[in-house]
Parts: C-alpha cells; sequence; structure tokens
C-alpha cells in the first residue's frame, strides 16, 4: 500500500506513442498512392473502423467494466458505477 | 445512402461507376462515419438516408460458486441527415443490472447484492466540409447511486487525396456518486480525455490507423461496495489503438486486427489483441468469428487474499485500522488475462433492413496473465453475452 500521485503513466510509451504518429505521417509519403478509382474495396462498410456503432458501445461497455483497461477508439461518453 | 464520393473503375471495362457500398452494410456504414476515430478514405458528406438501429444486449457473468451480475440492456440510435452538410445522431438505452458482487476477491461469503436501473442518452451534431468534419457530442447516463454527464468535441481532417486521415477528439465528464450504503455522499469524478489519431490508406485492399487517447480524471475512484477500497483520487491514463484491416480477394472476406496497449498512473499495463473475420455469405447472409486477447498488471494497491491471522478475511496482514492508505481487493484490478471468442451473424432483409445476433464467451483467469505471473488465489470469471440487432434505412 503506497500513496500518493505523483507523476503521468509511462513517459517514455508517450514519446514512443509520438515517434510512431510521426513516423506513420512521415511514412506515407513512401506509401504509392491510391486513386480513387481503386478504392472501392476500401469503401466497403467492413473496412472501416467503426462497423455497428451499438455493438460496439455494448462490447465497450462490457470490457471496460470487467477490466481496468479502456480507451484508444474515442473520447466522450458517460461512466457507470457498474459493479 | 452515399456517405462517399470514391468512383470505381469497373475491373472489366474502363467505365468509372459510383461506389455503392454493398447492402448488407450500408446502415453499418452510416453510422460508422460519425464515429470519433473513424476515418473514411473517401470525401466525407452527410448521409443522404436516415438509419435507425436497435440492439437488445443479454449479459449473464458468474464464477464457479456464484452466479453475479445478470445485465439487459435494449438500445437504439438514429441518424438523420439534415441537408448536404449536417447530420444529427441520438442514442438511448436502458439497462437493467442486478446480482451480486464480491465485496472482496472473489469471496462469496457476504456478497453485495443489488438491483439498479441505468438510463443513458447521446446527442451529436456533425457539420461536414470538403476536407473534414466536426462533431459536437454530448451523453448522460443515471443510475441510483452513480450520475454522469459529458460533452465531446471531435474532428477530421483528411488529405487532397483522402489517404491520410488526421482525428482529434476532446472530451470532459462530470459524475457524481451517491451509494446506497452511503459510504460516502455526493463524491464527484471528474475527467477529461484528448485523442489524437491518424488513418492510412496503405493499399487498394489494405487500410490501417493509429490512435492515442490520454484521460485524467479527478475524485472518487474507489469502489464503494467493496469491503476495503481506498484508491488514489486522481488516475491518468494512456492508450495506443493500432488497427489493420486486410481484405482478401480470394474469399471476398475482411480481416480486422487491433492491439491496444494500456498504462495508467495506479501502474496497470494491458495489452489487449483483437482479430476478426468478416466473411460475406449466399442469401444476404455475413458471419464474422472474433478472438479477443487480454492481459493486465495489477495496481500497485492491489492485494492478495492472503488474511491477518488475528483479524481474518478481509484484512490483510498487518491492516492499519483508520489509516488512509491505498487498497483495493478488486478482480478487476488483479493481474489476469482473459480469453473471449464468438461469433456475429448478419442476415440482410430486402434492400434496407439488417438482421444480427451475436454470441461470446468470456473467460478470466490468474494463470493466463502474460509476461509474468497473475494475481493467486482468485476464482476464474466467466461472462456470457447475447446481443439481438436491427438496423433500418429510410
Amino acid at each position: 500500500m503506497n500513496s500518493g500521485f505523483d507523476r503521468r503513466p509511462g513517459k517514455h510509451a508517450d514519446l514512443a506513442v509520438v515517434a510512431i504518429l510521426c513516423a506513420l505521417s512521415g511514412g506515407c509519403t513512401l506509401l504509392t498512392p491510391v486513386q480513387p478509382w481503386q478504392k472501392g474495396t476500401l469503401a466497403r462498410p467492413e473496412m472501416t473502423f467503426g462497423g455497428d456503432s451499438l455493438d460496439l458501445k455494448n462490447s465497450e461497455h462490457v470490457y471496460q467494466n470487467r477490466e481496468a483497461a479502456s480507451g484508444g477508439s474515442g473520447v466522450g461518453g458517460g461512466g457507470c458505477g457498474c459493479n | 445512402m452515399s456517405n462517399s464520393s470514391c468512383l470505381r473503375l469497373d475491373e472489366t471495362s474502363t467505365t468509372v461507376v459510383p461506389v455503392t457500398p454493398p447492402g448488407l452494410g450500408a446502415t453499418i456504414l452510416a453510422a460508422a462515419l460519425i464515429l470519433p476515430g473513424i476515418a473514411p478514405v473517401c470525401a466525407e458528406t452527410a448521409p443522404e438516408r436516415a438509419a435507425i438501429g436497435f440492439k437488445y444486449l443479454d449479459y449473464k457473468d458468474s464464477q464457479p460458486d456464484l452466479d453475479r451480475v445478470t445485465a439487459r440492456a435494449p438500445s437504439i440510435n438514429v441518424v438523420l441527415p439534415l441537408g448536404d452538410a449536417w447530420s444529427i445522431e441520438a442514442g438511448g438505452m436502458v439497462q437493467d443490472v442486478s446480482g451480486a458482487s464480491p465485496r472482496y476477491h472473489t469471496a462469496v461469503s457476504g456478497a453485495s447484492k443489488f438491483s439498479d436501473v441505468r438510463k443513458a442518452g447521446n446527442l451529436g451534431v456533425t457539420r461536414y466540409f470538403p476536407s473534414g468534419t466536426l462533431t459536437l457530442g454530448a451523453s448522460s447516463s443515471r443510475e441510483r447511486d452513480y450520475e454522469s454527464q459529458s460533452l465531446s468535441l471531435q474532428g477530421s481532417l483528411s488529405s487532397d487525396d483522402r489517404n491520410t486521415t488526421w482525428t482529434w477528439g476532446i472530451a470532459g465528464a462530470d459524475d457524481t456518486i451517491n451509494p446506497s450504503n452511503r459510504r460516502v455522499s455526493n463524491e464527484k469524478k471528474k475527467t477529461s480525455d484528448v485523442l489524437l489519431g491518424v488513418t492510412q490508406v496503405l493499399g487498394t485492399r489494405d487500410i490501417g490507423q493509429l490512435n492515442v487517447t490520454y484521460a485524467r480524471g479527478q475524485g472518487y475512484f474507489s469502489d464503494p461496495y467493496k469491503a476495503l477500497d481506498n484508491r488514489p483520487r486522481a488516475r491518468g491514463q494512456t492508450a495506443v489503438l493500432a488497427r489493420w484491416n486486410h481484405h482478401f480477394t480470394s474469399t471476398e472476406g475482411t480481416g480486422r486486427l487491433s492491439y491496444r496497449y494500456y498504462s495508467d498512473t495506479n501502474k496497470i499495463r494491458a495489452h489487449t489483441l483483437s482479430a476478426e473475420y468478416v466473411q460475406p455469405l449466399p442469401y444476404g447472409f455475413t458471419v464474422m468469428p472474433l478472438l479477443r486477447l487480454h492481459s493486465q498488471s495489477a495496481a500497485y494497491f492491489y492485494v492478495n487474499p492472503v488474511y491477518d491471522p488475528v483479524y481474518g478475511s478481509p484484512f490483510p496482514p498487518g491492516y492499519t485500522f483508520g489509516g488512509n492508505g491505498y487498497i483495493t481487493q478488486d478482480q478487476r484490478q488483479s493481474a489476469f488475462g482473459a480469453h473471449s471468442y464468438g461469433a456475429k451473424l448478419s442476415k440482410q432483409v430486402g434492400r434496407d433492413l439488417t438482421l444480427d445476433i451475436k454470441v461470446e464467451n468470456y473467460q478470466q483467469r490468474g494463470s493466463w496473465k502474460l509476461f509474468g505471473d497473475g494475481s493467486p488465489g482468485l476464482q476464474p470469471f466467466y461472462a456470457r453475452i447475447v446481443q439481438i440487432g436491427a438496423s433500418y434505412l429510410w
């Protein structure tokens, strides 16, 4: 049992994240651009990162109330006192 | 609906045709495109048709010698276009939850029984620009012992070729806690969130996304229904989420992989890997098997189920009565691994109606923790999740 809240989590992780974001943004210039007429497959619903919004909400609610971790996919949304 | 200014060159001719998303997911796409962190690969415009979705969730969890929590939750979501440049989304749910929850670790004796109804709603307005979107959202959740309100602002900006989209978001939440056992009264918790993300088209059949979220909260984080729970009144959480979708031409199926690294000021570190495979089938059916693996370390103030020889459970050895040291005996704050597997089956009925059912089986065990030992002495945890749904475009 310790006490005190002293620092942000994973300072090194944060730096790594920034580096990854920069690398990904910069790395994009190395990719061959995909033209609009080549995006038929990419426009399929299952190729998006959303999907069924109610399904996602329910799944995230279950996981975040049975595990300690949450976040990554969005911001906002009400909390709860779920047991 | 359109939501897309993509054009597709027909592979057997030189005709350029507008891309029409396959009917099965039309409703899904309509809702997905206004979600945070969801970046389009094409110019984004307001939906042309309204969409309504409904889900009914049936959840039940247990441990070997105790049926724990049962929850039943109908929910609804509506997306309405407002002219060419605006849309509005509204949603709501009612969650009827009851059962028993251990007061410390996985102890059956003295498990607290409860029954409550949670009502939650959300509202969002999106403005569509030539190269991006801006969404203002609000949500509210209310149950007998817990109230929460939040506001959010999210935006996206796409490159000229629509191959790269940057997303950002900020949000604030204000929670009030009044537990029925009156252990505390009118406690507060305030949380601020930020999101930064980039979505990149990696090829004609691949797309990737990297998101980072950071949340910082101040206030009451303890669980008033746990025997000795006392947690820090501030918490910072960082999550890094990487996702990759790949379409297989040979099967017309799509693989969806995601990995999340999580870290917080309670010294919990977690890894979550999930994989889904979406396979269209004849007669309008689509099946999606899913697998999810999770592993987390324990909070630094979590104590194992070892009790004081004099005072017995739930008091850990050397426990100081009246002290203010941090402590939790909550299974969710322990070190464990979790496996989850399931499947979702969808069926398109006509052009505008989609029905779906999803079944998932979830388990937690201390021995399943990756990269080290899990917390000892806890019972396995099981959850069975069944969800049915319908969505309709008009």
